[in-house]
């Protein structure tokens, strides 16, 4: 039964489909469900049938609205259905079911413009990550406060768990949230951009970054030592001195509470 | 006073925590008897949900309701699932834990779906089994649903109501009897609804759902997404005569109106009790 509800076909194909018919031939149905007054044995299986694949697009498109917007229904239902062949879910759970949605839209042929698709897909996913990860306590006034000035250098910032930063060859930060906010998404050109995802006070929030800063936050949530990370930023920037830049970014990025720690 | 074997409470008239009411809750603390939460809704969340979670059990009952415990499943118990079913009924403080008379998938593939079960000896005794090591593991009282279905098995050799109560025995389980399902399901069988309803141990009834559905003519669909009809009402008073006063839960999952609309539903629970205690 189980073959027949997962096929992706119609419910005829489904309980031919050789899966299926391997535990039961389709002329057998009648011997396993009974008709109904109203509906013979195939449409009754047929109701289960119709419903999962309206389950699995139902809780795709709450998590990747950006992409039900740009795709269309049919066109979203259709890779709903690729996707689900590909990747069922094996959880409990729903909630995770378009984990594995961004790598699928990279490598599936069918699809138009699968580099902007692809970035807005792990643009979402992120979305959901950060939306469901712990909570975390962002470091205090207090606490930043505390840190000697000569302990800086060496501090290491540990981010929130509420946080993932992006790098996307196109601006999906801004299609997504026009599409959220209902309102006409951007028209979408190749532009190289740069986004931390993170939450506060249960929101969740887009925070636009410029290369370098997506490079220093970057070193800092990988443990670098403050000092040593804006040095290498530096040098990738060879524009000068540019810590003045930096240190204001790195103080922007605490007041919003992008760090849950400094170590020193 | 409720007449259940475990004395377990009579909590009242709840609805379902969902997440378009989360803010009017939060804001309004309006005056509902309890609530029943969706539990694989909180197990892996440490956001938003979890928050407005713990903000209503501080000052609501909670029970927890799954759909994923799949107990009529052949595949292996999920126990990391159930150490987190656990985690959250101690977390919530949880009256009871409740599922649905189902499984979900086959093969470590889970469709969603609350799938119908053949009613045979063989599958009541792989159930109970279940059910048994399910609810030592819980440690806090297990009580399965009737769920609406929507085809029949061949196979069976007992009606749903004799499988479930023969269940209910066996496992030592209690039963939270969704009249709705019963009306639906009688519907898309062509049984009686009272036959079910009579037939249900009523010692072991701990909870109702109610809900309204979706006639589509040739069948009904459960899809919670209406007021619950005059028929349904009918065979809750039948039932609650025989139960005695039972908590009970208006559940309502498409096309949500405003939380007033749903309690006001719920409420109406207490005036057909009213009308049958008067009768």
């Amino acid at each position: 039964m189980k073959a027949v509800i997962v096929h992706p076909g119609a419910v005829e194909a489904a309980v031919a489909a050789p899966e299926a018919a391997a535990e039961l031939p389709p002329e057998r149905l009648k011997d396993l469900v009974l008709p109904s007054r109203t509906l013979t044995a195939l449409e009754r299986v047929g109701i289960y049938h119709g419903m999962y694949l309206m389950r699995m697009r139902d809780a795709l498109a709450a998590d990747y609205p950006g992409l039900l917007h740009y795709l269309g229904a049919d066109a979203f239902e259709r890779l709903v259905q690729r996707y689900v062949q590909v990747y069922p879910s094996r959880s409990y759970t729903l909630n995770r079911l378009g984990d594995h949605l961004p790598e699928f839209i990279r490598d599936d042929q069918q699809l138009p413009r699968r580099g902007f698709l692809h970035d807005l897909a792990r643009l979402e996913l992120a979305i959901t990550e950060v939306f469901d990860a712990a909570e975390t306590a962002p470091v205090s006034p207090e606490a930043v406060a505390a840190v000697p000035a000569e302990a800086w250098a060496q501090a290491r910032l540990r981010p929130i768990a509420a946080f993932r930063l992006l790098a996307c060859s196109y601006p999906v930060s801004a299609y997504q949230q026009a599409v959220r906010g209902r309102k006409t998404p951007p028209k979408i050109g190749r532009q190289n951009n740069w986004v931390v995802i993170y939450r506060r006070n249960y929101g969740v929030y887009h925070l636009e970054l410029s290369r370098r800063g997506y490079d220093l936050l970057q070193a800092l949530a990988q443990g670098q030592p403050l000092a040593e990370a804006i040095e290498a930023v530096a040098q990738r920037a060879r524009a000068g001195r540019i810590e003045d830049e930096l240190f204001r970014m790195f103080r922007d990025w605490i007041s919003v509470g992008l760090f849950q720690s400094i170590d020193y | 006073m409720s007449r259940n074997k475990w004395n377990l409470p009579d909590l009242g008239f709840g609805v379902g925590l969902r997440t378009v009411h989360y803010g009017h809750i939060l804001k309004h603390q309006p005056p509902v008897d309890w609530f029943e939460i969706l539990s694989e809704n909180y197990m892996d969340t440490g956001g938003r949900p979890l928050y407005v979670l713990e903000q209503v059990c501080e000052r609501y009952p909670v029970a927890l309701h799954g759909v994923s415990l799949s107990i009529g499943s052949t595949d292996p118990i999920d126990w990391e699932y159930l150490r987190k079913l656990k985690a959250l009924a101690a977390r919530t403080k949880a009256h009871w834990v409740s599922d649905h008379l189902c499984w979900t998938g086959v093969s470590g593939q889970n469709t969603h779906d609350l799938l119908p079960m053949p009613y045979t000896e063989e599958t009541l005794r792989h159930t109970v089994e279940r059910v048994r090591t399910v609810s030592d593991y819980l440690e806090r009282p297990l009580i399965l649903e009737n769920a609406s279905t929507y085809l029949e098995f061949a196979p069976s050799t007992m009606k749903e109501w004799e499988f479930i109560s023969r269940l209910a025995e066996q496992a030592d389980c209690g039963l939270l009897f969704d009249v709705n399902n019963v009306y639906v399901s009688a519907f898309n069988h062509g049984y009686d609804p009272q036959l079910y309803i009579d037939a249900i141990p009523a010692d072991r009834v701990v909870q109702y759902h109610l809900a309204g559905h979706t006639n589509k003519g040739t069948h009904i669909i459960d899809t919670h997404s209406d007021y619950v009809i005059d028929a349904v009402w009918e065979l809750y008073r039948r039932s609650h005569k025989r139960t005695g006063a039972t908590a009970t839960l208006l559940e309502w999952d498409a096309d949500i109106p405003s939380f007033e609309v749903v309690h006001e539903e719920a409420l109406k629970a207490r005036r057909h009790r009213e009308l049958e205690a008067a009768a």
